[in-house]
């Protein structure tokens, strides 16, 4: 028992001053790479690459917060109870909203006030597409344009975020107010939230998909797009949810309170929805290669080969990235009951997670950004700079508002009716 | 009573002392026993030294057999045996092979595991020599027992008998076969 309290003793030298030092480490790490990001606006014609990066990096952060909302929601309308001791480490991360939602803002106001086709490029009627044509006399722009317009994507992405600091405000406080008072009406309240919120929650991340990422190549279709954000957010969050398990598990504030049975079944949980992003993923996929029509296909080409036919980065990403990195390692490694519950070997499945979230967000992304050719550009190149510090600065912030939310309530819901079920979790 | 009997059966009144017995048992070398509890014991199966199941790898195999099952499926009909051309695409594919095998993947995957389940806890059972045991009934109630059957390699019946009274088993008794 004294062991690894003496292990984890060195990173964390006394409890007390080290719990207040973290949230200041996050936010400097999150301001250096803001600024890092701001810098490379700096460079010449660099500002579309840098806010395509930039808007990878608030993308995937967003997309692992709405995780962690789904998640909790879903707790709630099930009425789980083995969760419970780690539902409360994702009601902190729900904290990171409203500073997403102020990230998010550069991003619009770039749009407006600097250059109006400097992300998306249908909020600019006078861009020039490839082959001539402008925006404005595009029969399939104009055929979308009741979606794809400033006013929709200003009013929708402000509706998303208000939904998700709504939604996230009313789980906070219904969940930290019953540590004082033990009242069962706050998790009435829950479930009422919960049956409330997975609707509106599965609606608003579809059409943030569709409105910030798939809208980058606004010819293309796909019914599946939604499905696939839903997946990454999920498994994100996991994975985040993991890593703060063994972190706290380690540092000893879960000792005695997680057993074998929380981590196999949030092992269980990652091993389902990396199936079900497969299923996705790959739905997407085939319905494309099997239809075979020029305005669908044309996504994928731009991920696969150049304008002369030549492979381009993309392809190799596509393949060794997406299909394997995404689905088959991972997906192999967690069948293992073994591996599901060793906290290092599950902790470092959830950090390739992480990383390779990031990836598929800028398999969506990135090829937006192009030459004169139309070809993508490719990922491997200075936009790397740009997106790791996007993810730094935009991480950094997250992570420090989950840690300032941390010492305002109690570690587990400690009068929730479910705790002690969930603290005696078992096959 | 015939000469050898199915084996010894011992009573304990609550969790723990069955616990423990159960822990001599196992660290005795048996492999031929069980426990026989009126509710499900969380933890006993360690103190047992029952390893987890290997219906998974079962299930794995199922899984395999039934993905190689789909994709050869496709590839046989539709690039050997009767090759048709179909909406331009290649006589084979894994691409539109994959609906079929993945299918066949749960499928199989799911005749392993509930075949592979019963094959291994060996029900249904019509019959076991324990049900002749008149007190045995008590096993839904309120008792629990041991029962260590005489086909281990370690039975011996005075050693047996001694090491379930160490353990604390009461009413120690020779089950008929």
């Amino acid at each position: 028992m004294s062991s690894p309290v003496a292990h984890a003793s060195p990173a964390l030298p006394a409890e007390t001053s080290s719990a207040s030092d973290l949230p200041g480490k996050a936010l400097k790490f999150g301001i250096a790479g803001l600024a890092l990001t701001a810098a490379g606006l700096f460079l010449p014609n660099n500002a579309r690459a840098v806010a395509m990066s930039y808007l990878v990096g608030v993308t995937y952060w967003t997309a692992i917060a709405i995780g962690m909302l789904m998640l909790v929601l879903i707790h709630h309308i099930f009425d789980a109870s083995w969760s419970t001791v780690i539902r409360r480490q994702f009601e902190h991360g729900l904290a990171a909203f409203k500073w997403l939602a102020l990230l998010f803002l550069p991003l619009v106001l770039a749009s407006f006030l600097y250059q109006r086709d400097i992300v998306w490029p249908w909020l600019n009627l006078d861009h020039e597409m490839h082959g001539g044509h402008t925006v404005g006399h595009d029969p399939l722009y104009l055929k979308k344009a009741a979606f794809l317009n400033p006013g929709m994507f200003v009013g929708m992405t402000a509706g998303f975020f208000g939904i998700w600091i709504w939604l996230s405000a009313r789980l906070r406080r219904a969940s930290f107010s019953q540590d004082a008072d033990g009242d069962i009406g706050w998790t009435r309240m829950n479930r009422t939230t919960a049956a409330l919120g997975l609707p509106l929650g599965a609606f608003s991340l579809t059409f943030a998909a569709i409105y910030w990422v798939k809208s980058l190549e606004y010819h293309w279709f796909s019914t599946m797009f939604g499905v696939w954000f839903f997946a990454n957010c999920v498994r994100g969050a996991l994975a985040v949810g993991v890593i703060i398990m063994v972190w706290l598990w380690h540092r000893g504030d879960y000792k005695g309170i997680l057993n074998t049975n929380h981590f196999h079944s949030i092992g269980m949980l990652m091993l389902a929805f990396t199936v079900f992003w497969a299923y996705v993923t790959f739905s997407q996929y085939f319905l494309i290669w099997n239809a075979n029509v020029p305005e669908e296909t044309f996504w994928y080409n731009l991920r696969e080969i150049n304008h002369d036919g030549s492979s381009n980065q993309w392809k190799w990403i596509g393949i060794f990235g997406i299909l394997f990195g995404h689905f088959f390692i991972p997906f192999f490694f967690l069948l293992s009951y073994r591996y599901k519950v060793s906290k290092h070997i599950i902790r470092r499945i959830a950090w390739w997670f992480l990383a390779i979230i990031l990836l598929d967000m800028c398999y969506n992304i990135m090829p937006a950004l192009k030459d004169s050719h139309g070809d993508s550009l490719p990922l491997l190149s200075l936009n790397l700079v740009w997106i790791l510090s996007s993810v730094v600065g935009v991480g950094g912030i997250c992570v420090w508002a989950y840690l300032r939310s941390f010492p305002t309530a109690k570690l587990i819901p400690i009068r929730d009716p479910r705790i002690g079920e969930s603290l005696t979790h078992h096959e | 009573m015939s000469a050898q009997p199915y084996g010894l059966i011992a009573t304990f009144d609550d969790v723990p002392s069955l616990y423990h017995a159960a822990e001599s048992v196992r660290d005795a070398g048996y492999r031929n026993w069980d426990c026989i509890t009126p509710f499900p014991v969380h933890g006993l199966d360690k103190a047992m030294g029952l390893r987890r199941s290997i219906v998974p790898r079962i299930s794995l195999a199922g899984g395999i057999t039934g993905f190689l099952t789909g994709m050869s499926l496709i590839w046989w009909t539709g690039a050997v045996d009767y090759k048709l051309i179909v909406g331009g695409k290649p006589y084979f594919s894994p691409m539109f092979a994959f609906p079929v095998a993945y299918e066949l993947t749960i499928l199989f995957t799911a005749f392993a595991t509930i075949i592979g389940m019963f094959v291994l806890n060996g029900l249904p059972m019509h019959y076991h020599p324990v049900l002749k045991y008149d007190q045995i009934r008590r096993g839904m109630d309120d008792t629990f027992f041991i029962v260590i059957e005489a086909r281990d390699p370690r039975f011996n019946l005075e050693n047996t008998k001694a090491l379930l009274a160490r353990a604390g088993g009461k009413a120690i008794t020779e089950l008929e076969a």
